[in-house]
């Protein structure tokens, strides 16, 4: 019973391509929905276990795409490569962000939100590396591996579900370790932990960097896929916010509810919202987030383990 | 085994510890009495990081750790439990102690923890969340259960005997000297109860208002005026 969710999700991953395989603009979305996906589970990976709410995601999803895309455009490292450089680059980049540890509760988020817009500034204004304002473009596509070319709508798709899949066993295995058990327990006891010898902000740290690794490599993913870069949009505030209300609608404190949020809020998002509000059609999002708030602050996979475990201890009793 | 050299503790403009200065050897029971407010528990945070001295020198087990952070003073031996109960939330009484042992000693020995459990009394609670399922006794037997988990050497005792009634509060002190003996460990305990420092205790401290005002045995620490005017206000109570 308790894996029915992650089945489900399977079931879907597999069928859409089967389904959907020959639509372009379908595949399309769903290989952003996937990007949304991979970030908002890095995100929620920094808020469940580092106990760390973030509104800066965009630095490290921005520093990943430019990573990436400036290593394979002008040193032709290849793309695989320069995929997982984007995502060390994140990472090197959170380091920066270390001493904002110190804070908690909205001053960190704050800070990490001053830390993204620096990046956003240093990429517009570092124009001989970046371009600029101007844009970044004639960099290689995702690379043609075992004759399924990963630059296409379905190979980019494939690619993408096993990045997230990756991801999210990496969550699950940290979340399961000592680490992880640590890392819940810091979250309302923190001098408690430290007291038996758990160094706090080490592992707060280890977190900062396994999310912005892990937003890192979408960001050079999604900057493959798109073959242009530009700050505005690299560092836009969306990749903050869009994984936000994704991993809170699909329950930020399980490992499947952000990656099933990002597919239903996007989903939503390009194909109801737009159609009905083609102006503004993000206000519709924030109208289901509070909804979902108030009905279920958990989320919608939150809920749905309540329920199982209600359902199991009526069953045993 | 533990060495205070003058610690001074100042919050702003209080003077919380003054000069603080005593040594004390490995296995000894030591108790640290006073009236409230005499500074016991800042000491208990000084020692084991959670407090930094403003002048002075901690060395524990030869080696100074005035300036190291608490989970280092953890690692080297240094445990402790609080006043008012701090289990790990969301935590099982089992994954307390795994965390603390993991952490703390370095090392995951699911036996030891069963040991632990048992010796402490806890182990039909085991799997009860700790924050939440647990009363007040079994809280702190679990406060110390956590901290020899991490193999301390030594371990500091914030009033665990607090709010128990005399023959439970027997009872643990005899829990007390069994983990003393059992894994050879130094104590220091806070403590009001006088009877209690006397029959546990080979060593005493007493401090009042942040500064030391006597050290020796129970017996001699209780009879000296000093400590019995700042009990009672006069030296001839």
């Amino acid at each position: 019973m308790r894996s029915l969710p992650a089945l489900l999700i399977l079931a879907v991953a597999i069928a859409v391509p089967i389904a959907f395989g020959g639509n372009s603009y379908v595949m399309g979305l769903m290989v952003s929905a996937l990007i949304v996906a991979g970030v908002a589970l890095a995100w929620a990976l920094l808020g469940n276990l580092g106990g760390m709410v973030s509104f800066g995601h965009a630095a490290f999803f921005g520093v990943g795409a430019y990573t990436s895309a400036i290593l394979s455009a002008k040193f032709g490292l290849p793309v695989p490569l320069a995929l997982l450089a984007g995502a060390c680059g994140a990472a090197l980049c959170s380091v920066a962000m270390l001493p904002a540890l110190r804070l908690s509760g909205p001053y960190f988020a704050l800070a990490i939100l001053a830390y993204a817009h620096i990046f956003k500034i240093l990429a517009t204004e570092a124009t001989s590396i970046t371009g600029g304002s101007a844009g970044f473009q004639r960099f290689p596509p995702l690379p043609t591996i075992m004759g399924l070319d990963l630059s296409s709508r379905i190979g980019s798709y494939c690619l993408l579900v096993v990045l997230v899949a990756l991801c999210a066993a990496i969550y699950l295995a940290v979340k399961r370790s000592h680490v992880g058990t640590a890392l819940r327990a810091m979250a309302e006891s923190e001098d408690a932990t430290r007291v038996v010898g758990v160094n706090a902000t080490l592992l707060k740290a280890w977190m900062l960097l396994l999310s912005a690794f892990i937003t890192g490599l979408f960001g050079a993913m999604n900057a493959h896929i798109i073959n242009f870069l530009e700050p505005d949009y690299a560092f836009s505030a969306s990749w903050s916010i869009l994984p936000i209300i994704a991993a809170i609608f699909g329950g930020y404190r399980t490992i499947l509810g952000p990656v099933a949020g990002a597919a239903l809020i996007y989903l939503f998002d390009q194909i109801i919202a737009k159609e009905l509000l083609p102006v503004g059609h993000e206000i519709l999002l924030g109208v289901l987030l509070a909804g979902m708030i108030l009905i279920a602050p958990n989320g919608l996979f939150g809920m749905f383990q309540r329920k199982t475990t209600k359902g199991a201890a009526h069953a045993a009793a | 085994m533990l060495r205070l050299e003058d610690v001074t503790v100042r919050f702003g403009g209080l003077t919380a510890l003054k000069d603080v200065s005593f040594a004390m050897g490995a296995g000894e029971i030591l108790g640290l009495v006073g009236p409230n407010g005499a500074g016991k528990t800042t000491l208990f945070n000084t020692i084991s990081g959670l407090v930094r001295p403003k002048t002075g020198r901690i060395l524990f087990a030869e080696r100074e750790i005035s300036r190291l952070p608490l989970h280092a003073r953890a690692r080297l031996g240094l445990g402790r439990t609080f006043q008012i109960p701090q289990p790990m939330h969301h935590l099982t009484v089992r994954e307390n102690l795994t965390v603390a042992q993991v952490f703390g000693a370095g090392k995951a020995d699911t036996a030891r923890v069963d040991e632990i459990l048992e010796v402490m009394e806890l182990g039909q609670h085991a799997e009860r969340n700790a924050a939440t399922e647990l009363a007040l006794q079994e809280l702190k037997r679990l406060e110390i259960a956590k901290a020899l988990a991490t193999d301390p050497k030594l371990l500091l005792l914030d009033e665990v005997l607090a709010g128990l009634e005399s023959k439970a509060k027997r009872r643990f002190v005899d829990k007390l000297r069994e983990l003393h003996e059992r894994y050879k460990l130094a104590i220091v305990i806070v403590e009001h109860d006088i009877e209690t420092i006397s029959t546990l205790c080979s060593r005493a401290v007493v401090l009042n208002f942040g500064q030391m005002i006597a050290d020796g045995t129970p017996a001699e620490v209780f009879r000296n005026p000093a400590v019995v005017e700042s009990y009672t206000g006069a030296a001839d109570a």
